[in-house]
């Protein structure tokens, strides 16, 4: 997975030098600008609002198409299987954050759940668990450190991985780090790291695939889908640090897929 | 509506609402009175969205029951933000206008979408002192359902939706934010949200004429 990453970071280096520009601050005087401004949290707006348009190119030639390709090849029920596969094997990474994040009972049905769905589930292609009562949740590094009280940073907008803060991102690396399959993959043979590309297109397929609406009817109804991408990843990213708590059932609940196993909630 | 359907929806009621008072009525906004509200106006759109009246009709009844059930000023306030008092007052006037246009237009335009939806009420939770949050599961065909929460608060002692939230995701924090980066972006003057509103709504009406 790591490797894939590596043309997009040179990408956003590049982009980050030709265009090393910050929002200004609005003075004292203004109180409201001011904690407008401090809300939004997005100090290198210009420069995130230049590598969104980036994102924007590289979605509209290449992902989008791919998904809708993906979605025509591949019928429904093999999709969602797809899903809960790429769910299934998040398992370890987000049994890992449920314990660091001090939450024993959903460390146990996360391994629970990875136990039955890689067995009866027909390694995690049926999600025998949410049948049998015990629904899938996502869990990140970005979300423990959060947990662990760190605040998210600046705002960042990262071509291809989308919406995202420097905590977030250094989560994203740690997850990859510690997922045990990373480690297969590298120490394995060329049939390793081909299942482990399949792996990472596939998770790329499902996710954009799972987000195909949203996104164009972001597209389509907003005057300024930057800022709302913006607010709308802080304040689900809120709702999945506390999960989902003092708000309604989260959409893995009832079974939209979307989170389901982890695989597809945060852009990634 | 049908009137059967409306009675016996009255009469289910408090039924329903019996099952769902799990959170003990203490706060203004009772929720039990607030499910009922989504409940009624929830069957209401949906059976608009489904019927096959013409489409002007059908927008028509789309934009009473919003004008209805939604605090369209309030909401538009709130998102207007700190630009509401930098606005003229006729450029609050229009701002209102254009407002509750994009509201219903934003629907009408996905009306052929919106086909053979159902919904049904979910968990549903006190959120505020003020508001309460009503759970909703959205369901079309070969889609995936979803989940909407609905904020109503007491608006003139009537029940009144307030936000609607997704996944976490309010839409009145989401569209403030969304408004005030383009009067921002444009020296901070209102009139370019307004221009902007105004050429969304002309294609929102354009797709709908196809």
């Amino acid at each position: 997975m790591s490797f894939s990453r590596r043309p997009l970071f040179s990408l956003a280096l590049a982009a980050l030098l030709a265009l090393s520009a910050c929002a200004t601050r609005p003075p004292a005087s203004e109180p409201e600008a001011l904690a407008e401004y401090e809300l939004n949290n997005d100090p290198l707006e210009p420069l995130n609002r230049g590598l969104y348009v980036v994102h924007n190119g590289i979605d509209t030639v290449l992902l989008r198409p791919a998904a809708e390709f993906y979605r025509f090849l591949i019928p429904q029920p093999i999709r969602g299987g797809v899903r809960n596969a790429l769910g299934n094997l998040r398992s370890p990474v987000i049994f890992v954050n449920d314990v660091l994040q001090g939450s024993p009972e959903r460390a146990a049905t996360t391994l629970a759940r990875f136990l039955m769905n890689s067995t009866f589930g027909v390694a995690g292609l049926f999600d025998v668990a949410e049948a049998a009562g015990l629904p899938g949740h996502t869990e990140d590094f970005g979300q423990t450190l959060a947990v662990w009280g760190l605040g998210d940073g600046p705002f960042l907008f990262i071509p291809v991985l989308g919406p995202s803060n420097p905590r977030d991102l250094a989560g994203f690396g740690v997850d990859i780090a510690a997922d045990p399959m990373t480690w297969v993959i590298a120490d394995g043979d060329s049939t390793a790291e081909a299942l482990g590309w399949t792996r990472t297109g596939l998770t790329a397929l499902d996710t954009r695939e799972s987000l195909i609406e949203a996104i164009d009817s972001v597209n389509e109804t907003s005057l300024d889908p930057y800022a709302t991408l913006r607010s709308a990843y802080r304040q689900r990213r809120a709702q999945e640090i506390r999960n989902g708590g003092a708000n309604a059932a989260p959409a893995d609940a009832i079974g939209t897929g979307l989170g389901a196993g982890g695989s597809s909630s945060a852009p990634r | 509506m049908n009137r059967r359907i409306l009675l016996s929806t009255a009469l289910a009621l408090p039924l329903t609402a019996g099952l769902l008072s799990v959170v003990p009525a203490r706060a203004e906004m009772d929720i039990n009175r607030a499910s009922s509200f989504i409940e009624n106006t929830g069957r209401e759109l949906v059976a608009t969205l489904n019927s096959d009246q013409p489409i002007t009709a059908r927008r028509q009844k789309v934009a009473d029951i919003l004008r209805q059930a939604v605090d369209v000023e309030g909401v538009g306030r709130f998102i207007l933000g700190r630009w509401w008092r930098v606005a003229t007052p006729a450029e609050q006037q229009e701002y209102m206008t254009l407002f509750e246009e994009t509201l219903i237009r934003n629907l009408s335009a996905r009306f052929g979408e919106y086909q053979g939806v159902t919904f049904s009420l979910g968990r549903s939770q006190q959120r505020t002192e003020d508001d309460a949050l009503v759970n909703t599961v959205i369901d079309r065909p070969n889609m995936a359902a979803f989940s909407l929460d609905w904020r109503v608060g007491e608006v003139g002692g009537q029940p009144r939706v307030v936000d609607v939230i997704a996944e976490g995701t309010s839409l009145r924090l989401t569209q403030r934010s969304e408004y005030s980066a383009v009067i921002s972006r444009n020296g901070g003057k209102v009139a370019a949200l307004l221009d902007a509103m105004r050429r969304q709504i002309s294609a929102l009406a354009a797709r709908e004429g196809r």
